[in-house]
């Protein structure tokens, strides 16, 4: 059976992420990281959102493929030169 | 280390450790990265207004790569990918000799690309009926998750394998498993890198929303990634 949150996990959940955006103040990021050393599941929660962050933002978006470059690049060069006539 | 350094570190059980740092860091540097890219932007706008070809080319390019990332990666529809970046070469083009704040361009461009993929959705005749707006789809009134019908993504082997080569195969699934709504935002502020103000200018939301938006993504994901 599924345990039912407190409110106090509830109410740091809440706040997690500004709190990981660095947007809150100082006394609210202490009352965060008190609870989490005596709450294992916020500070779970709080690792697991803090990977999911990372990997977001670690994403290795590259150049588009080679045959959709290619055709970009056909569409630029036929847009400029029909410009420039 | 500033308040809000201190206060985007992550100090879970322990204080100053690597971990705390790596993140500290993370956020600074994914700021730097949505300034740095703005003022690319910007600078790439006010050379190709005052005629330099090259800069033309670059900008002209990085508008059809933001066409393409966001019709696979927020649409979902990557059929449409092709039209999408057409539309974004003309309008770029149409648009730099207009353009009286450089530094907006970025935002533009990004709403630009959302309403030809919306425009390019609507126009499709075989677009099912319950189909939703990207900000709306899958998000109810008060912002909750609700069920979405998003397209069939049963024969994208291709792109799948390219999005899985971006962003790695679990969190290409865990983002496609976000209702729409909430993957726009997600993919534009974390994997696009624009600012919390940038995807409330592009996506028409409050900056409130966003966050909020936001913040039930990352639950989600994390989510998703734990059950995958």
């Amino acid at each position: 059976m599924k345990k039912e949150m407190s409110a106090e996990c509830a109410a740091v959940l809440g706040g997690i992420s500004a709190y990981l955006d660095g947007e809150l103040e100082a006394t609210a990021c202490d009352a965060i990281e008190q609870h989490c050393q005596s709450c294992p599941s916020c500070a779970s929660v709080i690792a697991g959102l803090r990977d999911t962050i990372g990997l977001c933002r670690g994403a290795a978006i590259n150049e588009l493929p080679d045959g959709v470059k290619e055709k970009a690049q056909a569409s630029i060069a036929a847009l400029l030169k029909n410009k420039a006539r | 280390m500033s308040l809000a350094d201190r206060c985007s570190a992550v100090r879970v059980g322990d204080t100053g450790t690597i971990d705390d740092v790596v993140v500290t860091n993370r956020d600074a540097a994914h700021q730097s990265r949505s300034d740095t890219v703005r003022a690319e932007y910007a600078g790439l706008v006010r050379k190709a207004a005052a005629g330099d070809e090259q800069a033309m080319e670059q900008l002209l390019m990085r508008a059809q790569e933001v066409a393409y990332r966001f019709s696979l990666l927020v649409c979902g529809h990557p059929e449409d990918a092709e039209d999408v970046m057409q539309d974004a070469l003309l309008n770029t083009y149409r648009h730099v000799s207009q353009i009286k704040d450089p530094d907006a361009f970025r935002t533009w461009l990004y709403q630009t690309v959302r309403n030809a993929c919306l425009m390019k959705r609507r126009r499709r005749v075989d677009e099912p009926a319950t189909m939703t707006s990207i900000e709306q789809g899958g998000v109810t009134g008060d912002g909750d998750a609700a069920p979405v019908d998003v397209a069939d993504v049963s024969n994208r082997s291709a792109d799948q394998q390219l999005i899985d080569s971006w962003l790695g195969a679990r969190l290409r699934r865990a983002l496609e498993a976000l209702p729409a709504g909430y993957r726009v935002i997600v993919v534009l502020r974390e994997i696009e890198g624009l600012s919390t103000r940038e995807v409330a200018t592009v996506t028409g939301l409050s900056e409130a929303n966003v966050k909020q938006r936001l913040h039930r993504a990352r639950m989600m994901l994390r989510q998703s990634l734990e059950d995958l």
